[in-house]
């Protein structure tokens, strides 16, 4: 039984056949997903080299200055988005609001994805008691007003933090539910499977049965869930905004530039305005949306190879 | 070690020193029903139960799906909570031990699953899931572990290659083998088998009993192997219990039970082992009805709804497990 094997030879294969390295695979053979990942990673890039960039694609790169003689001119050699009705141009903020939505939907995604993990797997691990007490706050966050959180939170933070972060604060504490209660049904069925009890058995202790068994196991269900969230979270940063609730005014966001170009002759004589972020927030949530689709494919241990 | 070997010699056959003595054990989940959740009965998965298992022995339980034979093992290695009894591992009382002590206590009890699928971890290389109960414990030299996980692998004959791969790349043979590696691993005193081949095809599963039984005397295990089917008991076992409805209706010697089978039950399962020889061949004994619900289990026998040879009093007096012969215990009316 013992004959035909070599001591010490064996070394590690080239080709990893871990469950991540299948997926990676898989993932990198769905052309619409990779096209997806592709733009998004060109609009992340853009937005983060937005100050480097500016200068060079616009007379003025300054984001705030109004400027008087300078007021809604269309598109143009020297205004390549042209310029809004304060003066500013177009393209600049298309950049810098790139790297605000970005940033208030990615931070937010982290805070809800975090909390909601640990909140969710241990519920589901732990059961019984600490399961329903956990449970029952969660029901208590996702019944919040998120008015009154933002008004209550803006002024306990008033100076202390600046109004963007706020933003991402309410955001992110009030939305981690969701993720809580599908992390929880997961690890509650993931958590039935004979080899978390063999991991009690020699003796793992639960910190770890968690981390090291648990959370592998619900990983695809959570970065599935973290990219319909990222998606979603920059849709409810243009809302909020939109509506006056959300980044600060003169933070320039594709949320305050629609927000801002809001006015009936603006958006039926001067789509230039507007139509920029509009489509920069559709294209960037439809290629995170295919992006999520290819990963829960590619996740999937039961879809083709 | 060599301690241990000397005093396993020098202990005769008889007079060996109990491993584990379970003394009327109890499991019961509690069934939750209702608005509040609240608990409104039990199933009754191990309703009293006791048997002893002798150092370097190994104890067959056997029974029907669902009789509570994993409830058994399971709450035997304090992965369930008790509901009832003791059980005295190596001389200690391990029923209500916890955290830290019962951490370091799982050091000499380990399991084998009954799903070779299910029982490891799809997220993780085989050569982790065979060091982590190492890691566990002990603070070991890297390479030492490796080439320590590697020599085990080669023992329960697999290439040392399989370190580096995960479990969807093995039939389930070689997952079962992974699997006893695991078990064996921290090299336990008694090892609970849960039906370990009845996943696994006939080719394969006299492989995995006699790697089992070679692995016992190289290591000095004791076994509590469990499994639904006599004649696989029989292969492996120096004592064999049987288990009807959460209760132990029959503890005797392999060659007792097979020879003498006392209770009605042991005698229905008895006759429907498949006999190749048609002069030895008996009458098939047919049980009649389903097995009741351990939830609203019959009062007095928990036998008595089928058995052929019920009498009146059965079904009002739980007749005890007694012994009727030297080593040989039954619960039945009729001894
Ligand atoms: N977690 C649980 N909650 C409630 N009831 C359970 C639970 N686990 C098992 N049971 C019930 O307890 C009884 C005994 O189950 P157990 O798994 O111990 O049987 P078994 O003899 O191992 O059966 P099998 O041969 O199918 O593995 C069964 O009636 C089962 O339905
Ligand atoms: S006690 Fe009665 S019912 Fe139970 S096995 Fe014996 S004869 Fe049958
Ligand atoms: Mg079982």
């Amino acid at each position: 039984m013992t004959t035909n094997t070599a001591y010490g030879a064996v070394k590690r294969p080239e080709k990893s056949s871990s469950p991540w390295a299948i997926a990676r695979r898989k993932f990198l053979r769905n052309k619409l997903a990779m096209i997806s990942t592709v733009f998004l990673g060109i609009v992340i890039l853009l937005s983060l080299l937005a100050p480097v960039l500016a200068p060079y694609l616009s007379p003025i790169p300054d984001i705030t200055k109004v400027n008087i003689g300078k007021m809604s001119i269309p598109p143009n050699d020297e205004y390549l988005l042209g310029t809004d009705k304060s003066g500013r141009d177009v393209m600049t903020r298309l950049l810098y609001g790139g790297r605000i939505s970005l940033l208030v939907g990615a931070s937010a995604t982290a805070i809800v994805v975090i909390l909601g993990t640990i909140v969710g797997s241990v519920a589901g691990f732990f059961g019984g008691a600490v399961d329903s007490l956990l449970m029952r706050f969660t029901d208590f966050v996702l019944n919040f007003p998120f008015l009154v959180f933002v008004i209550v939170l803006n002024t306990i933070l008033y100076g202390i933090v600046d109004g963007l972060w706020v933003l991402i604060l309410v955001i992110g504490l009030l939305s981690w539910g969701g993720v809580a209660r599908i992390v929880r049904s997961k690890v509650l069925s993931e958590r039935e499977n004979e080899y978390v009890l063999a991991a009690i058995s020699i003796g793992t202790p639960p910190a770890k049965i968690i981390i090291k068994h648990l959370l592998p196991n619900v990983l695809s269900t959570i970065i599935v869930q973290a990219t319909l969230l990222f998606a979603s979270l920059i849709v409810a940063e243009t809302g909020l905004s939109y509506l006056g609730f959300g980044v600060p005014e003169e933070t320039p966001s594709w949320g305050n530039m629609l927000a801002f170009a809001n006015e009936p002759d603006v958006l039926q004589g001067k789509p230039w305005m507007w139509m920029p972020p509009a489509l920069a927030v559709t294209f960037t949530i439809l290629s995170i949306n295919f992006i999520g689709e290819g990963l829960k494919d590619a996740l999937n241990p039961k879809s083709q190879r | 070690m060599t301690t241990k070997e000397l005093t396993e010699q020098g202990n005769t056959q008889k007079e060996r020193e109990n491993l584990l003595e379970v003394k009327n054990l109890k499991t019961y989940y509690p069934i939750h029903g209702g608005f509040f959740k609240r608990v409104v009965g039990n199933v009754k998965a191990v309703d009293d139960i006791s048997f002893t298992i002798k150092k370097g022995e190994t104890m067959g339980l056997v029974g029907e799906s669902g009789c509570g034979k994993s409830t058994t093992g399971r709450t035997i290695l304090r992965l369930i909570k008790p509901t009832g009894g003791q059980i005295i591992f190596d001389g200690e009382d391990i029923t209500r031990i916890s955290g830290t002590k019962l951490r370091k206590a799982r050091q000499d009890f380990q399991m084998v699953f009954q799903d070779p699928y299910a029982s490891l971890n799809p997220m993780q290389m085989v050569g982790d899931i065979i060091s982590e109960p190492i890691k566990n414990f002990e603070r070991r030299d890297k390479k030492e572990l490796v080439e320590y996980v590697k020599s085990l692998l080669v023992r329960v004959g697999l290439p040392e290659a399989a370190y580096y791969k995960y479990a969807h790349e093995f039939s389930g043979g070689q997952r079962q083998r992974i699997g006893i590696a695991r078990a064996l691993a921290l090299n336990p005193k008694l090892i609970i088998a849960d039906e370990p081949v009845s996943a696994l095809d006939v080719s394969v599963q006299s492989q995995v009993l006699n790697l089992l039984k070679d692995l016992q005397e190289e290591f000095g295990l004791t076994y509590l192997f469990i499994a639904h089917d006599l004649s696989v008991v029989k292969h492996m076992s120096d004592t064999i219990g049987v288990m009807y409805l959460g209760n132990l209706v029959e503890v005797a010697s392999n060659k007792d039970l097979y020879s003498e089978p006392l209770h009605p039950y042991t005698q229905a399962l008895i006759s429907a082992i498949p006999e190749p020889d048609p002069k030895l061949r008996k009458e098939r004994i047919v049980l009649q009805g389903d097995v009741p619900s351990p939830a609203n289990p019959p009062t007095g026998c928990p036998f008595h709804t089928r058995c052929p040879m019920a009498q009146e009093i059965c079904s009002q007096e739980k007749p005890p497990l007694k012994e009727v012969r030297p080593g040989h215990h039954v619960a039945c009316v009729l001894y």
